[in-house]
């Protein structure tokens, strides 16, 4: 406890200031600012949830739905440990009705969304062929395609297969949860060069990398050291502007420049001699185009004909009406079974499909109804009301389609027979919002 | 004032006075260490970039001809502050040594430990042996004119050649795919990068290559070209910014 005397206006009083009082107030504030910054901590790490999606809702719904149309993506697990190999293959369709704003796929890159290399991709097939680089889509064309990758590291992750199209941006296929099991210390990547040379990927290189980088390094720390031993800024400026210039920099100091000027150069031009005899094969990167014809026709395949007349999205109703001129070519009874835009799934309750194909579409299981279920004959052309709707329209945000410049749907429509031959045709039309 | 100071009345600091002086040295040598890795590595980082970050963006054509062209940026300006203020040629390698720094901890921590790259796909270029000519240059000659072109020019040409010992293993062919790729390119294609496909490499792009295959020394000279007339605008820039006259009133 402390007294302490003060004069104020002249009077004279005596104040006591009792310390600890005063700190353990200081404490009790502190701790409760604590607290109170645990509180908020504890809340927000209570209700953290892992990331479960890659921005795939928020590109515009036309692009989504005229560009890469999906289906029938499979993975062939969904758990394994660090070094084993999972594949994803499936089909996709590139739309005829390509939007106008939207760059046409003259270089398109086939990947896999991860958060970071959590896999690593071993091999990739467009087609059947084997293909590193990018290539070219033709729209109208029909793909399947398969990547092989490889679990580097554990953790569960949420992955798709999507492409990135020159100058258009990503647009994501189905996606699944992948559980990656092991040790991480376990993961091995090697490859072989052209002469037989085995690399280990994870290590290749960097040792040769930190001692050059650590050779130069040194070399300019020496540099640096012997200008920052003497005094500098204040009093070099005092002796410049005397005009002692001539013992800033010393006849020693200019030995060392020449040196400098001569033996870089030759160390950089040996040291560069030296790596060229070393790797005499070496090659430039390599940056061609792959060349990849799409299969004969899947989508649009001359079987069953499809015009789409007229397309009206129900906005109170989340429903898309789609008026369709079918003419079956087929010589068996077809059925509707599925249409498929953005990657969302409406299927028709009335004509349950042979089999579920993708791994993890968007599924509406009762989300298509038709003004006339009966099977479209042989030979039969017919006017069909189908109707999709469902709540997902709006959760995927593909009711924004109202809101594009673009406002045209685009999807793929799938006929099955009676002995559950399957048929795809697209479809596109202007979408008219009604909105009561 | 200290600049109205002659040879004659020149006295050199003693005693306290010069204590402080060297304290006020390591002061902005510590500041000058932080501001300059953080930005040059900035400057660096989003003018250079992909050139630098990724194993497989090294090639013959692009990067000797942009990475030098943007690097010699801050160290021309730096030289202009330190050669004209204080004698002193160390702007260029201090710069070059900080953007060094700065980008191998960004390679560790940002891309190996945060997002599990690794560590040799993602190693930087060094510009250290083209920094350490320039600032040798410059105290040599004491000229701008001279270091612009004989100096920018030596920090273009070096640079690739100076990479090489790093970033030559790295062009060894490997078969894949039906198809002849590097080690870098296998890096590319196996190391799963979302936002980074494999045709937005600006690499391999131009005419360059029509003097019979030999696109890399095309690059460095039109690099060298190029550098003559960045390091002017930059030591131009230094000097614009820059301010000595705090000092004056020591």
């Amino acid at each position: 406890m402390k007294t302490t005397t003060q004069n104020n206006m002249g009077e004279n009083f005596v104040k006591t200031i009792d310390f600890p009082k005063v700190i353990k107030k200081q404490q009790d504030t502190l701790l409760n600012f604590l607290f109170f910054l645990g509180m908020i901590f504890s809340v927000y790490m209570l209700t953290i949830q892992p990331v479960s999606a890659h921005g795939e809702k928020n590109l515009e719904p036309y692009v989504r739905m005229r560009t890469i149309q999906w289906y029938d993506v499979q993975w062939s697990k969904q758990q394994f440990n660090v070094n084993d190999e999972v594949s994803v293959t499936g089909k996709f369709h590139v739309a005829e009705d390509w939007p106008i704003s939207v760059p046409k796929p003259d270089a398109a890159f086939l990947n896999i969304s991860t958060p970071g290399p959590v896999m690593i991709r071993t091999e990739r097939y467009l087609n059947g062929k084997p293909y590193m680089n990018s290539v070219a889509l033709q729209p109208g064309g029909d793909y399947d395609f398969k990547v092989v990758l490889k679990g580097r590291l554990p953790g569960r992750y949420h992955i798709h297969p999507f492409f990135n199209l020159i100058d258009a941006g990503q647009v994501m296929g189905p996606g699944v949860w992948l559980d990656i099991g092991g040790d991480e210390a376990d993961f091995t990547n090697d490859i072989q060069t052209i002469n037989g040379k085995s690399i280990n990927m994870e290590t290749y290189g960097l040792a040769n990398g930190i001692f050059w980088h650590s050779f130069w390094a040194l070399l300019a720390t020496a540099w640096l050291l012997w200008w920052v031993r003497r005094p500098l800024f204040i009093a070099r400026y005092r002796m410049l502007h005397a005009g002692m210039e001539e013992e800033l920099v010393t006849p020693l100091d200019r030995n060392i420049g020449k040196a400098i000027l001569v033996g870089v150069p030759v160390l950089v031009f040996v040291f560069y001699t030296m790596t060229v005899n070393e790797y005499p094969k070496a090659i430039p990167l390599q940056a061609s185009l792959d060349q990849i014809l799409p299969l004969s026709a899947k989508v649009n395949a001359g079987v069953v004909e499809v015009d789409t007349l007229r397309a009206e999205y129900r906005v109170p109703e989340r429903a898309m009406k789609l008026s369709l001129k079918i003419k079956n070519g087929s010589d068996k009874p077809i059925q509707i079974g599925e249409f498929a835009t953005g990657s969302v799934h409406f299927l028709n309750k009335a004509a349950p499909l042979p089999q579920q194909n993708d791994a993890d579409g968007v599924v509406a299981a009762e989300g298509l109804s038709l003004d006339n279920p009966t099977p479209i004959q042989p030979g039969e052309q017919r006017t069909v009301l189908m109707t999709a709707g469902d709540a997902l329209w709006e959760s995927e945000k593909l009711d924004g389609l109202i809101n594009d410049a673009d406002s045209r749907i685009g999807g793929l429509i799938f006929f099955y027979d009676t002995e559950g031959e399957r048929y795809v045709s697209s479809v596109t039309a202007a979408v008219i919002p009604k909105f009561n | 004032m200290s600049a109205n100071l002659s040879t004659r009345n020149f006295r050199p600091y003693t005693g306290e006075k010069a204590r402080i002086a060297r304290a006020y040295d390591y002061l902005v040598l510590v500041l000058a260490l932080f501001l300059f890795i953080g930005s040059f590595h900035l400057h660096f980082a989003l003018t250079v970039g992909d050139w630098d970050f990724w194993v497989d963006w090294k090639d013959r054509q692009w990067w000797p001809l942009v990475t030098p062209l943007i690097g010699i940026t801050f160290p021309a300006a730096v030289q202009a502050v330190l050669w004209t203020n204080f004698r002193l040629p160390l702007g260029a390698t201090l710069c070059v040594a900080c953007l060094s720094i700065g980008t191998w901890i960004a390679r560790v921590f940002a891309y190996h430990y945060w997002n599990y790259f690794p560590i040799n796909m993602v190693m930087p270029s060094t510009m250290l042996p083209s920094a350490l000519f320039l600032d040798a240059v410059l105290m040599l000659s004491n000229s701008l004119t001279i270091t612009a072109i004989f100096g920018g020019s030596a920090f273009a040409l070096l640079f690739y050649p100076s990479n090489w010992p790093i970033f030559g293993m790295f062009h060894l062919p490997v078969e894949a795919g039906n198809s002849q790729l590097t080690v870098a390119d296998m890096f590319g294609f196996q190391y799963i990068r979302t936002g980074m496909p494999e045709y937005l490499r600006i690499i391999e792009r131009g005419t360059l290559r029509t003097y019979g295959q030999i696109a890399t020394p095309l690059s460095a000279f039109c690099s060298a070209l190029l550098c003559t007339l960045m390091y002017t605008l930059w030591w131009h820039i230094g000097k614009w910014f820059a301010t000595t006259r705090y000092l004056n009133r020591i």
